[in-house]
């Protein structure tokens, strides 16, 4: 499976959303992205209090004229972009026809493409339980080959729990920038604590939830026993139309709670199935968001 | 047994409960079986777990359905259980009756007073009374005529009781009430609630019903219910014909004509002859394969009732048939003629036998011109006197051997022998002198020898006294002289003149050859049955519905017209006897129907609309259909899932 999620076809289209994105981007400066870094640059970025120890010069004295209040300027500083890319290889994303995790890896490897062509900087990892082995932080286009090739390997299994590994995944990187998480986002811990803890820590994160085709209607009838993907867990059940209606529900109130959620917090969220062409999910991507703008 | 009211007629009861706990058992084991789930691999079962929880509710309605899907598999298994065991009203059941439909197929129901005649009349009231019976209710068809006929056994097949209704055919045949009456009784012996019901027009003689077996339908609920409107019929009730006696070679015709219509009629009287038409016979031939030639035609008025007769003389050649048809009948009472099976008569002109004459004696021109005025009737050979005795081994062949004065001895013991003036040891009528002069004093008139032969002015010259024996008839004698004997013994007969015919003026009259005629019919007819020699020559008119017998055949006549009858095992090229069969029955031809009908003093009234116990209530049935529209309900509710 891996060795055909990357054809001629999949690299002729990587080349065609550079293009795009370079036209989507122009006027952009190679490796001038601007981060939310406070430091040394000048352009102002914030204000804080005064706390003893800081530089009288970076009072704002004219705040403080009209308020009386202390408060010192804060200026951005310009950095290298950082882009880190986290697929979700759980069990669950095996299923589906397409399987949601090929276009995942498609898409996840399309970005990581365009980042690398703009010479920021890339890194790659699954997650499933955790935070898993994948490409550490890179620049450059000559890290392509060797990422699609990894990336063509990694297979689906396990379980999900995208808490611990964006816990891993804020421990292990200090260097903030932009987290692109693709997933179905089907944990059973929810995906609020994941996502908090990627922001509370100055990430930005970019949730794109790829979903089977038929995972919002099943194609189910009579008596079946339901087998958990990751867990194992089985449950009897007669699949009737009131059923796959309340289940329906279910699914699409799942969807519908996480765009609400990204949305109160500023997340850009894409959500598709996988029946879906991933330029498509990446044009989409760059127009909808300024995604890696 | 009788449970809520309700016999079993079907499956027994304890076989019925057999079936049913067993049923029930594999039905609750199927249904409490756990079938094997197809297992399918989802990617968030926890989605699954909430959707059941937001149907939490249904879940005890849902396992409330499975047990409506086992309700109803048992009631559907129960009601083809109680269509297997035939429920009936218990009541009706102890009431059924043994009803026996007894159908008239005489010939008078082919009367065409009623639609389509009085037997399809019959067919629509028998299908009726079918209809009417109870629930319990068992029917025989029978049909009768001059024979009896079980169409079906007693059974309650409805569909089967009116199918051999509509297959009743009628008949040619005269009625024997008598005989279908006692098959009745017969038939209902022993059985529960005996009816009988007579389906009929009535059209019976006083004899007829004067010999039904009243005692032995005396436990019979009889009943009559009759068919026919009107009597409007003339028919011809007779019609024969025979060789005349004063000339053999001459036929005559008697055809007699009855009307039982209510008023005056004219009728017009058709006789013809009928060519060989091969070997179709009966009245279907008559037009196909035969042209009658119309010899005679006659009107005839008739009064209400009257009969006439109508006789034609020297009507055809010996062994011609004949056909009597009326044509259109007119006149006042109605519509005409209702009855054709008798409107047309046939009748075979007997056929001359050829009788085989050996005359012994010396030259007699009167006896030879006698002989020859017989005609084709005989076959004469002459044999000399001295000759006589190398014949006597054949003259048993003969028909008749004439000594004509010659009696050879030993007087034979056996054959047919006719004397004239026998003499010397070989008269079987020893002489004890002679008698001159005799004058014929007495006559036995009703002798064959003498039928139509007048000898009262003879003039003989001359005859012997003959001695006879006890047993001989003196068929003329002269004062106590007989003048012609006659003799009758096993195997033999003989008679004779007691003078030479030459000694007297008989052979100068008529009588001479009659009387020779009359005595060679009457040695040719010794220990020949009548009936069959007739038959043989075809004379004979049969009546339709008897069997005659035939040398050893018995013979069934059952529709008119013209039968061959030929022996069976008889030579080839053998000629067959041609007979004529009519219905001939004025009983049967009088179709004027009964309104009601009285046997023995006993009144047949009229059967019911409907048997006890009220119309026929097939339960069986309304539970089969119950089951059957379950059965569309509880898949039509699978597939809406109401069930599942």
């Amino acid at each position: 499976m891996g060795a055909g999620r990357f054809d001629e076809r999949f690299l002729r289209k990587l080349e065609y959303l550079y293009v795009v994105s370079k036209k989507i981007f122009a006027g952009q400066n190679r490796a001038e992205r601007r981060t939310r870094q406070v430091g040394s640059g000048i352009e102002f970025a914030d204000h804080r209090d005064y706390v003893a120890g800081d530089d009288l010069r970076t009072i704002d004295w004219s705040v403080y004229g009209r308020m009386e209040r202390l408060l010192v300027r804060l200026f951005e500083e310009d950095e290298d972009l950082s882009i880190y890319v986290l697929i979700d290889a759980s069990a669950s994303m095996a299923l589906g026809a397409p399987s949601k995790l090929d276009l995942a890896m498609r898409a996840g490897a399309a970005l990581a493409y365009v980042g690398l062509a703009n010479l920021d900087r890339v890194a790659v990892y699954p997650i499933g339980e955790g935070l898993g082995e994948g490409l550490p932080p890179a620049r450059g286009k000559g890290r392509i080959l060797p990422l699609l090739s990894w990336m063509g390997g990694v297979e689906a299994n396990g379980r999900t729990s995208l808490a611990k590994a964006a816990a891993a995944f804020v421990h292990r990187h200090r260097r903030r920038g932009i987290v692109i998480v693709i997933s179905d986002f089907y944990d059973p811990a929810g995906y609020a604590e994941a996502l908090d803890l990627l922001r509370y820590n100055r990430f930005e994160p970019t949730v794109i939830q790829v979903t089977g085709a038929d995972d919002a209607r099943p194609p189910l009838r009579g008596d079946v026993t339901i087998v958990d993907v990751e867990t194992g867990d089985e449950r009897e059940v007669t699949v009737s139309s009131a059923v796959l209606d309340a289940y329906a529900r279910r699914h699409s109130a799942l969807l519908r709670d996480l765009a609400r959620f990204c949305r109160e917090r500023s997340i850009p969220c894409f959500q598709t199935t996988s029946d879906v062409a991933f330029d498509d999910l990446v044009l989409r991507a760059f127009r909808g968001s300024g995604l890696l703008a | 047994m009788t449970i809520f009211g309700l016999t079993l007629a079907g499956l027994p009861a304890g076989a019925a409960a057999a079936i049913a706990l067993v049923g029930a058992a594999a039905l609750t084991g199927l249904y409490l079986l756990k079938l094997r789930r197809r297992r399918v691999v989802v990617p968030f079962a926890p989605l699954w777990a909430a959707a059941l929880g937001e149907t939490q509710s249904e879940r005890l309605s849902r396992r409330l359905r499975r047990w409506l899907s086992l309700a109803l598999q048992m009631l559907f298994g129960a009601l083809v259980l109680l269509a297997a065991v035939d429920p009936r009203p218990a009541e009706a059941d102890r009431a059924g009756r043994s009803v026996l439909i007894l159908i008239d197929r005489s010939a008078s129901m082919s009367a065409t007073d009623e639609p389509g005649s009085r037997l399809g009349s019959a067919r629509r009231v028998a299908r009726g009374i079918v209809a009417g019976l109870g629930p319990a209710d068992r029917a025989m068809v029978a049909t009768f005529a001059s024979g009896v006929a079980a169409e079906t056994g007693f059974e309650a097949d409805v569909r089967s009781l009116e199918g051999a209704i509509d297959e009743v055919t009628g008949t040619e045949e005269p009625a024997d009430l008598p005989r279908a009456l006692g098959f009745a009784a017969a038939a209902l012996r022993g059985r529960p609630h005996p009816t009988l019901i007579l389906v009929s027009d009535g059209a019976y003689g006083a004899n007829a019903r004067a010999q039904a077996p009243a005692q032995a339908l005396s436990g019979v609920d009889v009943r009559f219910a009759p068919v026919g409107t009107r009597g409007d019929n003339v028919a011809i009730i007779s019609f024969a014909a025979r060789r005349d006696p004063a000339d053999r070679g001459s036929v005559q015709a008697s055809v007699v004509v009855q009307s039982f219509r209510d008023g005056p009629c004219e009728v017009a009287l058709e006789i013809g002859t009928v060519a060989d038409g091969g070997a179709q016979e009966g009245p279907g031939s008559e037009g196909a394969a035969a042209e009658i030639v119309v010899v005679e035609r006659a009107r005839l008025g008739l009064a209400p009732g009257e009969r006439k007769t109508h006789v034609l003389h020297e009507v055809a050649a010996p062994g011609a048939r004949l056909v009597a048809r009326l044509v259109r009948a007119s006149g006042g009472g109605g519509g005409g003629d209702d009855l054709a099976v008798d409107d047309r008569t046939y009748a075979v002109v007997p056929a001359l036998p050829r009788r085989r004459v050996l005359r012994v004696g010396g030259g007699n021109l009167f006896l030879e011109g006698a002989l020859l005025s017989l005609g084709g009737q005989v076959v004469v050979r002459r044999v000399s006197t001295a000759a006589a005795e190398s014949t006597r081994a054949r003259w048993p062949d003969y028909d008749a051997v004439i000594f004509d004065g010659v009696a050879p001895a030993p007087a034979p013991t056996a054959g047919r022998f006719l004397y004239f003036d026998p003499a010397g040891a070989g008269s079987p009528f020893p002489a004890r002198g002679a008698l001159r002069d005799p004058v014929v004093s007495d006559t036995q008139k009703l002798h064959p020898l003498v039928k139509h032969v007048a000898l009262a002015d003879l003039n003989v010259r001359e005859a012997q006294r003959l001695t006879i024996e006890p047993g001989d008839t003196a068929v003329a004698s002269s004062f106590g002289s007989p003048l012609i004997v006659a003799r009758v013994r096993p195997g033999l007969r003989v008679a004779a003149l007691a003078f030479d015919p030459r000694h007297s003026d008989l052979p100068m009259r008529t009588a001479f050859p009659l009387l020779l005629a009359n005595a060679v019919e009457w040695l040719a007819s010794a220990g020949v049955d009548t009936d069959a020699a007739d038959v043989a020559t075809g004379g004979v008119s049969l009546r339709t519905g008897r069997t005659f017998r035939v040398g050893d055949a018995d013979i069934p006549v059952a529709r008119v017209g013209f039968h061959r009858v030929a022996t069976a095992g008889g030579a080839a090229g053998a000629p067959a006897a041609v007979v004529a069969a009519n219905l001939s029955d004025p009983v049967e031809s009088d179709t004027h129907p009964s309104a009601a009908l009285t046997l023995a003093g006993r009144a047949w009234p009229r059967p019911p609309d409907a048997g006890p116990g009220g119309p026929r209530q097939d339960l069986w049935a309304v539970a089969l259909i119950a089951a059957v529209a379950l059965s569309l309900f509880e898949w039509w509710s699978y597939h809406r899932r109401w069930t599942v």
